[in-house]
């Protein structure tokens, strides 16, 4: 009976945390969203502050509070319809996406009217008139029109107005940055020539820079408009007619001006004339896959050579670090085990900037594939290290002696009796390795690389298909990885010595 | 051809050899008796260099090493190499390489240590595994022998090495009854080829047959040594008496 009672008490625990949890996993579709924010007070917006000014970004002065033009744009829209204003975090190259997925009521950050960003979104009036500037290194002449960048290396940030007007005249060689900040510093360590980017970026980052200059005129201008869910149409009406408020009674002309963004190119806020969109068919990237799997498949070359030669680095490395460690005299010893806690106490993507970023300010400057490779591989050493002490220690004491006792020294002894029967032991604890690190090499597109999964981001965000390029992107992992699995599994069939 | 000085050994506080002193002159077999942690398989590791002795001399086919220090410079740790050449090994638990087969593992060490070339390394390493029986085993690996088949191959191995004193530990310990004759039988005749060996044994037949001494081990030193007809038939000490009683009803 008592059992009974207990099993049902945990079916019905069970049941409510599922409930529980599908009310975080499904949030509630209201018909439009403008009622919703009225009830709830508050006006949820999408922006990413990371790298964020002049647009939203924490203050330098109190770091726990934010700042920004567009932070005070959003309070003033949102005084507008009596709420009170709450950014969201989220990566900036996924807002669109994310503000479909109702994480947000809105997305204000930058956002230019495009009609690839209006094929699955509605872009609201414009707050902003921005256009595009080219900065380079104070000492740099000739680069003043977009034309000039042919045949340069030039940073552009992620998903942005430059990324395509860069991609669109061809011929440079162009570096996506995640964020806005990585690029200038590339620019002043000299792995890039120049910099695309929207002008109100270049005004807070490049202008105060002194190694550092704006080159040629700000050209190409455009709108930045407020993202909304297709439905919202109530609230789309809702948000210009603020908009226009906010424009007419100055608020936005003293906002920009705060943030000394106002020029006289806001006057074309007053002459905008929404253009009509026209919407293009969803595109299936399973069906059209031969345009897609090759660009998919060049990202993977990239992937490959990337984890193999990191895993090249590391269990090489991985062999040194354990030897030091268990044979070494006491110093080096320590050195060894430091290394080892070190690497594997610390998160990958941190020892990343700190080889690409980083060492260039001591420098030593590696360009993006070798600080991937090299960032990887040292990372990863740290592990092979351990998987190699393992197989070492579990070799009986017994081995050593009979080599010593046949009169081999402690080197013939190592070479020739424990590191064959060490490295037979960990062949299953590398290939998890490798495989792990053909996956987590994806991480290096932080330094610009664009591999394998950079390929997928990038194709998405421009299809938007991300269930059938994810569909082919993982199965491209999958085929890669799985061979190399069975391959690693036949040579530790082969070499085993223990057949009866 | 072996000659051992006052050799001492301690692990921590523990004191195992207590100034063991031991010559034996070539051709020679002695076979050592005595309870367990007497210090009967630390004298013979000290022998073969496994363990360092705190203080005491060792002289084996006359080259001498005193104890007392790791051997640090490259002179010392090649004579350290040239005395082990000169005593073989056998191990209780036979300590062959798993990732060789038979053959390597008896050409290894001539191979590699002496640098003899591989094919006179290969004929010779035959005639050994014929002597002991095995020459039909060259190309299996140890995984694919019994205890007793991996402890011949073992002793064709220290051999292989052309040892001027063979050391045995416990040899057949670790094997079941009826697969130590086959070792047994190998060591016999060794013994009667005239091999100087050691040998570290609870096999009383075989030290009372094969032994041309016995010595008694008891509390790290030789309490009592002599003929086995002396040891076996008319032991002196209380305490020899009492392990061969023991042994005897087992």
């Amino acid at each position: 009976m008592n059992d009974v009672w207990r099993l049902s008490r945990l079916v019905v625990c069970n049941f409510i945390f599922v409930l529980l949890l599908a009310s975080r996993i499904f949030p509630v579709f209201a018909a439009d969203h403008l009622d919703e924010i009225k009830s709830r007070g508050v006006l949820l917006w999408g922006a990413d502050a990371e790298g964020g000014a002049p647009y939203v970004f924490p203050d330098p002065d109190k770091p726990e509070q934010l700042t920004g033009f567009e932070y005070d744009f959003a309070g003033a829209l949102a005084a507008k319809f009596g709420v009170k204003a709450k950014m969201v975090q989220n990566q900036w190259d996924q807002l669109i996406p994310a503000l479909d997925r109702g994480n947000f009521d809105i997305a204000l950050n930058g956002l230019e009217i495009t009609s690839d960003n209006q094929q699955h979104i509605i872009m609201s009036l414009p707050y902003f008139v921005y256009a595009q500037q080219i900065v380079t290194r104070k000492n740099t002449s000739g680069l003043t029109k977009l034309e000039n960048l042919k045949g340069r290396a030039v940073g552009v940030l992620s998903a942005t107005v430059a990324q395509r007007l860069v991609e669109q005249m061809g011929g440079a060689d162009m570096r996506i940055y995640p964020g806005n900040v990585e690029c200038f510093r590339d620019l002043k360590s000299e792995r890039i020539e120049a910099v695309v980017q929207d002008l109100p970026i270049a005004l807070y980052y490049a202008k105060p820079d002194v190694e550092l200059k704006l080159s040629g005129e700000p050209f190409a201008p455009g709108y930045y408009g407020i993202g909304v869910r297709k439905q919202d149409t109530t609230l789309t009406a809702a948000i210009n007619k603020a908009i226009k408020e906010l424009s007419e009674d100055g608020t936005l002309e003293k906002i920009c001006r705060k943030y000394g963004i106002w020029d006289q190119r806001q006057a074309g806020l007053k002459e905008y004339q929404p253009e009509a969109v026209a919407q293009r068919k969803s595109i299936s990237t399973l069906r059209e896959w031969p345009k897609y799997l090759p660009l998919l498949l060049r990202g993977a070359v990239t992937t490959v050579e990337l984890s193999v030669l990191g895993m090249a680095l590391a269990v090489t490395v991985g062999l040194l670090i354990v030897l030091m460690r268990l044979y070494a005299v006491v110093p080096l010893r320590w050195l060894a085990r430091a290394y080892v806690e070190v690497v594997r106490g610390t998160p990958l993507l941190i020892q990343l900037f700190l080889i690409y970023y980083g060492l260039p300010q001591v420098g030593i400057k590696l360009n993006a594939f070798l600080a991937g490779v090299l960032g990887l591989g040292l990372n990863y050493a740290a592990s092979e290290a351990e998987n190699y002490r393992a197989g070492i220690q579990s070799i009986p004491k017994g081995q050593m002696e009979a080599a010593f006792a046949l009169g081999m020294s402690w080197s013939q002894a190592l070479r020739r009796v424990i590191l064959p029967q060490a490295l037979r032991l960990v062949i299953p604890p590398v290939t998890n390795d490798f495989i792990a690190m053909f996956k987590d090499s994806s991480i290096v597109s932080v330094i610009t690389m664009v591999e394998l999964t950079k390929v997928y981001g990038m194709l998405a965000m421009s299809t938007y298909d991300y269930i059938g390029l994810g569909l082919m992107t993982a199965g491209i992992y999958f085929a890669l990885s799985y061979p190399a699995s069975i391959l690693a599994g036949r040579l530790e069939e082969r070499l085993r010595y223990d057949r009866r | 051809m072996i000659a051992v000085e006052k050799l001492v050994k301690s692990y921590n506080s523990n004191r195992v050899l207590h100034g063991v002193d031991h010559t034996q002159a070539q051709g020679e077999a002695v076979v050592l008796i005595g309870p367990s942690g007497c210090g009967k398989s630390t004298f013979l590791r000290c022998l073969n260099q496994l363990e360092i002795a705190d203080s005491g001399r060792i002289t084996i086919g006359g080259l001498t090493i005193d104890g007392g220090h790791m051997p640090r410079t490259s002179a010392e740790r090649e004579q350290q190499r040239q005395l082990r050449i000169r005593a073989g090994m056998v191990f209780q638990q036979f300590n062959l390489f798993p990732h060789r087969t038979v053959l390597q593992n008896i050409t290894e060490s001539p191979v590699v240590v002496k640098g003899i070339s591989k094919s006179e390394a290969e004929s010779q390493a035959r005639e050994l595994l014929a002597k002991v029986g095995l020459e039909k085993k060259a190309d299996a690996y140890p995984a694919q022998l019994s205890g007793g088949q991996q402890q011949r191959v073992a002793i064709a191995r220290a051999l292989a090495m052309e040892p001027q004193v063979m050391l045995f530990d416990e040899p057949t310990s670790a094997l079941d009854p009826e697969l130590r004759d086959e070792v047994l039988r190998v060591m016999r005749q060794l013994v009667e080829e005239g091999m100087t060996m050691i040998v570290v044994t609870h096999e009383m037949q075989f030290a009372r047959d094969m032994a041309d001494r016995v010595l008694f081990f008891d509390g790290g030193q030789v309490t009592e040594s002599g003929t086995p007809e002396e040891i076996f038939s008319n032991p002196k000490h209380a305490r020899t008496r009492e392990f061969l009683s023991k042994v005897a009803t087992r």
